[in-house]
């Protein structure tokens, strides 16, 4: 084993190409002057607020089949494959607000569509309704969405095919972010429980899109610090987020109330390459990452696999065979929660070791390294929503004119004939998106080495294992696809 | 200049990978013929994968055992309607529009590399959109290439790291 020497210590670093930002805000400043609006959030949600209704309705009253109800197709089809492949790769959290989940409850803090109130609540300087809890310290992390998120994957065969389901369990994330913004701070919900929300939250790290400060300086002599307590014109940021420290996506909600309220007009909502932010701050996000990248693969293998006895474990309501749900289960969390980091570290403890520079400890090591999960897997995850749009796309059209499979013919596209698109192509499409998951994982795993070592000879020793775990992700799912 | 540079280099190493891959899984057998009789069920093809090599002819007799099931082989524009409890089953050709003919067969010869799928193209019930099986035509070239390319495509990118540490890229 190689110790690091004099030279290594001394050794240049290689530096990774400084990532451009383009201020759309100074670029086209009808966004910001769009962003400004009072009403700027009260307009992204009334669209989906509206289709969420329908979701709910529809799922509730119409056909019990899952491709011929909008439910489904709109929700499980067209709404996934729009956020996991262009929402969240291109403008990280913009979901969020749009969503209609915690519209209620934001309207209950603060009792007013577009009026900001002022006053004092906590540290805020805005009146705030509902008894403003702080959330318990414990569970400020994303160990709560992992979980729901898992749990949600346990049941997604039920959850995807039957309307009833979907709409149930969206109607039940809506009365839980309600109530919750009705006991506690701001979007504790969103920040804390949703499980969609730590899933976007970890991926629109990669984003392109970034709300920031122009300058930091700024920020620091700033004694208003509107963006975080809010003040006339704006709302305190519902996420927490102080804008003189905000350098991850994780957490900015993109809502622009910062936009409004800080008083020295120093924000910029910046364009930027792809997976630009590499750092992770918890176990709880190097988690989500491992199980992110397991159910994808359990996904892949049960959803676009042949296995009718996998078909048959997830749906047990059908199948009646719940000795095989409860292996699936077993299977699933196991292997998300276990196997994968499992494996991962003993990849990063192998890279550590080659590395062999005694800055960092092996855990700190298999943390950071954990970064390589996220573009990986989010390319993962965008390899298995294309066959879902492409081959079931089609549904879409015909559900347009029957939303509730009732025998309507609204738009006159009730027949349209189920059509996969290009279906023998998908899995050269699969193969493009792995292989440039793997290229920015072998690429940023390299400059994650240099940062944690501060040698590139050592980040190159460390770097052979990890490029080697990621090409075996990489690899399992080109076998799933195409094997 | 030098992106171009470091992007061919990686470029060069997945391509001989490619190469080595596809060189490693050809095979080339005599041309046969397959007699397949497909039974699909909720939510299901028996048998579930099929592998045939590129030339052999394929003949497809389609049995549904529970309720009305389709059969849409990717990629040969073959498209069925299977009944349950009937010897005969519908059988369209979807580039041609909707004119279904009645058939207890049919046959089609092996073409292409690799996975194609075959999958149910009547609502069969909550499971529908997932239920498909697969056909492999051997050699299969994009699976082989995939496992070269990518695994040269690694070589590339921790080769390009060191001769950048070297400061010869």
């Amino acid at each position: 084993m190689t110790k690091k020497t004099d030279n290594e210590e001394h050794e240049e670093l290689v530096l990774e190409p400084e990532g451009f930002r383009i201020n759309l805000f100074k670029k086209f400043p009808l966004i910001k002057k769009f962003a400004k609006l009072k009403g700027f959030q009260f307009f992204l949600i009334l669209p989906s607020l509206f289709i969420f209704y329908i979701i709910i309705i529809s799922g509730l009253i119409g056909t019990p089949l899952g491709n011929r109800n909008i439910a489904i197709v709109v929700l499980w089809i067209l709404w996934w494959f729009l956020l996991i492949a262009i929402l969240v790769p291109l403008l990280g959290r913009t979901w969020c607000a749009m969503c209609p989940l915690p519209w209620f409850g934001d309207l209950f803090q603060r009792m007013s569509f577009f009026k900001v109130r002022t006053g004092k609540t906590n540290y805020l300087r805005n009146k705030m309704f509902g008894l403003n809890l702080t959330w318990p310290k414990r569970l400020k992390n994303i160990w709560l969405p992992n979980i729901n998120f898992l749990i949600l994957c346990t049941f997604s065969a039920i959850l995807v095919t039957r309307p009833f389901v979907s709409s149930f369990v969206v109607s039940m994330m809506l009365i839980v972010a309600t109530v919750l913004a009705v006991i506690f701070r701001q979007r504790a919900f969103c920040s804390h429980v949703c499980p969609v929300s730590g899933f976007i939250g970890l991926y629109s790290k990669t984003a392109m899109l970034e709300l920031r400060s122009n300058d930091k300086d700024v920020c620091k002599n700033c004694t208003d610090k509107g963006c975080l307590r809010g003040n006339e014109n704006g709302w305190g940021c519902p996420w927490f987020e102080y804008m003189g420290k905000l350098d991850r996506n994780n957490n900015c909600g993109l809502c622009m109330e910062c936009v409004k309220s800080c008083p020295n007009d120093n924000i910029a909502l910046n364009f930027r390459p792809f997976a630009t932010e590499t750092t992770l701050k918890g176990y709880d996000e190097a988690w989500k990452g491992f199980i992110d990248v397991g159910t994808s693969h359990a996904y892949s293998l049960i959803y676009l696999g042949s296995s009718g006895i996998l078909k048959d474990w997830v749906n047990p309501t059908q199948s009646n065979n719940w000795t095989g749900f409860f292996t699936y289960v077993i299977i699933l969390w196991l292997f998300s929660l276990v196997v994968v980091p499992g494996i991962f570290f003993l990849f990063t403890s192998l890279s550590h070791k080659l590395a062999n520079t005694g800055r960092v400890s092996r855990m700190e090591a298999f943390k950071a390294y954990s970064y390589i999960l996220i573009p990986l897997g989010l390319l993962a995850w965008i390899a298995f929503s294309v066959p879902l749009l492409l081959v079931n796309g089609s549904y879409i059209v015909s559900v347009i004119s029957d939303p509730l499979g009732w025998g309507w013919n609204l738009f006159g596209t009730r027949d349209f004939q189920w059509h996969p698109v290009i279906p023998e192509y998908i899995g050269f499409i699969q193969i493009a998106l792995l292989l440039i998951g793997l290229g920015y994982a072998i690429y940023k795993g390299f400059f994650i080495g240099q940062r944690l070592y501060n040698s590139p000879t050592a980040a190159f020793r460390g770097l052979i294992p990890v490029a080697v775990f990621s090409t075996v992700i990489a690899l399992a799912f080109i076998m799933l696809y195409i094997g | 200049m030098k992106k171009l540079k470091i992007i061919l280099f990686v470029a060069i190493f997945s391509l001989i990978g490619c190469c080595i891959g596809i060189g490693l899984g050809w095979t080339s057998k005599k041309p046969v013929r397959h007699n397949f009789v497909i039974k699909a069920r909720q939510y299901s093809y028996d048998p579930a994968v099929i592998v045939v090599n590129r030339g052999d002819t394929l003949n497809f007799k389609l049995v549904s055992m529970d309720v009305v099931h389709g059969f849409y082989l990717e990629g040969y524009d073959i498209d069925c309607e299977i009944h349950p409890n009937q010897k005969t089953f519908k059988l369209r050709h979807p580039s041609q529009g909707h004119f279904w003919k009645d058939t207890t067969d049919f046959t089609v010869i092996a073409k292409g590399y690799g996975k194609f799928k075959y999958r149910c193209s009547h609502t069969c019930g909550t499971m529908h959109p997932f239920m498909q099986g697969e056909m492999i035509v051997e050699p299969n070239v994009p699976y082989h290439a995939s496992w070269g390319g990518f695994v040269g495509f690694m070589i590339g990118m921790i080769s390009m790291f060191y001769l950048m540490i070297k400061k010869k890229l």
